[in-house]
């Protein structure tokens, strides 16, 4: 379970339980995870694989958890795969309707400076409860892509595809100080290959 | 490294601030139904409703509509009579194993791999798991079983395992092989080897299911109240007696949704290929084997071995060791062979269930293994307890009811 070839990137799929990531998981890579509407259906890791723009990304998908201290053997998996695969991307999956809880963990995986990029999934329940999620503030404040899907119909996953290549490591304290109105002069992105709205280059 | 939690939270409400708006929510229907189905008073009627419809469309499904108004057509009337016929030389070694009996006059009894074999395979249990994986999948899908987790959550504490074993259980019911991986959603080690070991026992699958709707349609309710009382029992000797906690969890209630049917689908044609792929061909290597058995006295010496306890203290007789010994390959298989032994309804009853708790299937001891040896073998001890006390019960309970 070490490194892949050269050109082959790890993708982790971490995120709370039932927000989707398995079905985000099968629309990426065509697989047949299993799927349903409880929280804890995946308790073991599914490895699928996505070819994207010439690159080829071995997508992980974790069983959910609601934070990085493990609370049972199921989410010990997923910190375990964390743990295993140091040089990995994370795509951090979260429910659009209960973000809150989602961005906990978020905030777990930041701090272990790996590249991140964030799916607001769920979006088409978020409207129905009249939950309105800003993608792009979101993206400007933790500074990592952050695009919105709705696995369950597709919408939005072809974009989120198209943007892993973009990850890129969150900083806590330049998102602490953005929060406090310091828009500071970002770096522009290191191999940054165009406009994702994320407000580096301006 | 490290914030911690008060900080992440404080970091959180700020960037919910910037970036999160709320309309006025008017709660749905979905809320309300969400609401009834969860509360004791509207919520355990609703549970038992929705329980009752699933067993009853299983069985009129798959026993009476699929198999007994076509398989055993097809097989005991067509496929039987035409291999008996054209498969050469009935006192072969090849015809006892994959034609059987030549005399037999339905798939049930012949006992060759390619007639008992394919017709308890395809004829039985195909069209059960079917059904049952499809009405499985609207419950996962739906978001009920939660809300059941929630209704059983009192039940369950008393015996050592909170209401999300139910998880588990259901699963089991369909195949007990991913419902001991679903275990790891249990909390304690203490929960998970009380529910692995439970489930081992008296969880039947759902092949098995299948067969005993088929061949024992009468009695099928009383073999499953015996197993429901057993894990009741069961389960609340083995919570005084392993130590460990059975703490309380929170358990994340998700809305109501619609399943959507290219899910449903996609789930039930990747589980029926697994059944496909890998039942289908350990029930023809199962007759096979236990023919072989047979054929070279295995069985008959293991009978006169195990005639006292199988006869004095079950209660059953001594011919219902054969099926024992398949019932290690598959569950279906042994209640399908049961079924042609000649014994009284109530001993009947009493070998089923025996058939039933007296060893996890070989899938099932694999996936055990996988999840610790040591658990495995302490499930082992529990499993030797458990199908000698509970047996005698059985039987000593025929005796004073005089059925036995």
């Amino acid at each position: 379970m070490k490194e892949q070839s050269n050109n082959t990137t790890t993708i982790l799929m971490v995120g709370n339980p039932n927000v989707g990531k398995s079905a985000l998981f099968n629309r990426l890579t065509g697989a047949n995870a299993v799927v349903s509407n409880y929280p804890g259906t995946t308790v073991d890791y599914t490895a699928g694989t996505l070819i994207e723009d010439h690159r080829t990304y071995e997508i992980i998908d974790v069983p959910g958890t609601y934070s990085l201290k493990p609370r049972d053997a199921a989410e010990m998996v997923a910190v375990r795969m964390l743990d295993e695969h140091r040089d990995a991307t994370v795509l951090v999956v979260l429910d659009a309707t209960k973000i809150e809880r989602g961005l906990y963990l978020a905030l777990e995986v930041f701090e272990r400076g790996i590249p991140c990029i964030v799916a607001l999934n769920m979006t088409d329940a978020a409207h129905d409860k009249q939950i309105a999620v800003d993608a792009a503030g979101l993206q400007r404040i933790l500074g990592v892509p952050v695009i919105a899907t709705t696995a369950i119909s597709g919408e939005g996953v072809k974009h989120l595809a198209d943007m892993i290549r973009k990850a890129q490591a969150a900083d806590i304290s330049a998102i602490r100080s953005r929060l406090n109105g310091q828009e500071q002069n970002r770096r522009s992105m290191a191999g940054c290959g165009g406009c994702s709205g994320c407000g580096g280059c301006r | 490294m490290g914030l911690t939690a008060d900080e992440r939270w404080d970091i959180i409400d700020a960037i919910t601030q910037r970036t999160v708006g709320t309309g006025t929510y008017r709660r749905t229907l979905g809320d309300a139904l969400g609401d009834l189905t969860i509360q004791p008073l509207t919520g355990i009627p609703v549970a038992l409703g929705v329980l009752y419809a699933f067993w009853s469309i299983f069985g009129s499904f798959a026993g009476s509509l699929v198999t007994d108004g076509f398989m055993v057509k097809l097989f005991d009337s067509s496929w039987l009579p035409w291999l008996q016929a054209a498969w050469p030389n009935p006192d072969s070694i090849l015809y006892y194993l994959f034609v059987g009996d030549p005399a037999a006059d339905n798939c049930f009894e012949a006992f060759g791999a390619l007639t008992s074999g394919l017709f308890v395979a395809i004829g039985v249990v195909l069209p059960a798991v079917l059904i049952f994986y499809l009405m499985m999948t609207v419950l996962e899908d739906s978001g009920y079983l939660p809300r059941l987790a929630v209704l059983m959550d009192t039940v369950l504490h008393k015996i050592g395992l909170h209401g999300y074993a139910i998880v588990p259980a259901i699963l089991g019911l369909g195949c007990n092989v991913p419902a001991v991986t679903a275990t790891r959603i249990l909390e304690t080690r203490k929960q998970r080897f009380i529910m692995m070991s439970l489930l081992a026992i008296f969880i039947p699958c759902g092949a098995q299911l299948g067969v005993m709707l088929e061949v024992i349609p009468e009695t099928v309710g009383l073999v499953m109240l015996y197993l429901i009382i057993g894990f009741g029992i069961f389960g609340f000797v083995l919570d005084r007696l392993i130590p460990g906690s059975n703490p309380e969890i929170l358990i994340d209630v998700p809305p109501y949704r619609w399943p959507a049917w290219e899910n449903v689908t996609r789930k039930l044609w990747s589980r029926t290929k697994g059944f496909l792929k890998e039942a289908v061909p350990f029930v023809l290597l199962g007759v096979l084997i236990v023919n072989v058995l047979y054929l070279t006295g295995v069985i008959a010496a293991l009978a006169d071995l195990f005639a006292p306890l199988f006869v004095t203290w079950f209660g059953v007789p001594k011919e219902t060791v054969g099926p024992l010994v398949a019932g290690f390959l598959r569950k279906d298989l042994a209640v399908a062979q049961l079924s042609t032994i000649a014994m009284t309804p109530y001993q009947m009853i009493t070998s089923v269930v025996l058939v039933s708790i007296y060893f996890p299937c070989v899938a099932t001891f694999v996936v055990m293994l996988r999840e610790g040896w040591r658990e495995l073998l302490a499930a082992i001890a529990v499993l030797i307890a458990v199908v000698f006390i509970y047996g005698g019960l059985i039987h000593a309970i025929g005796i004073l009811m005089g059925v036995a």
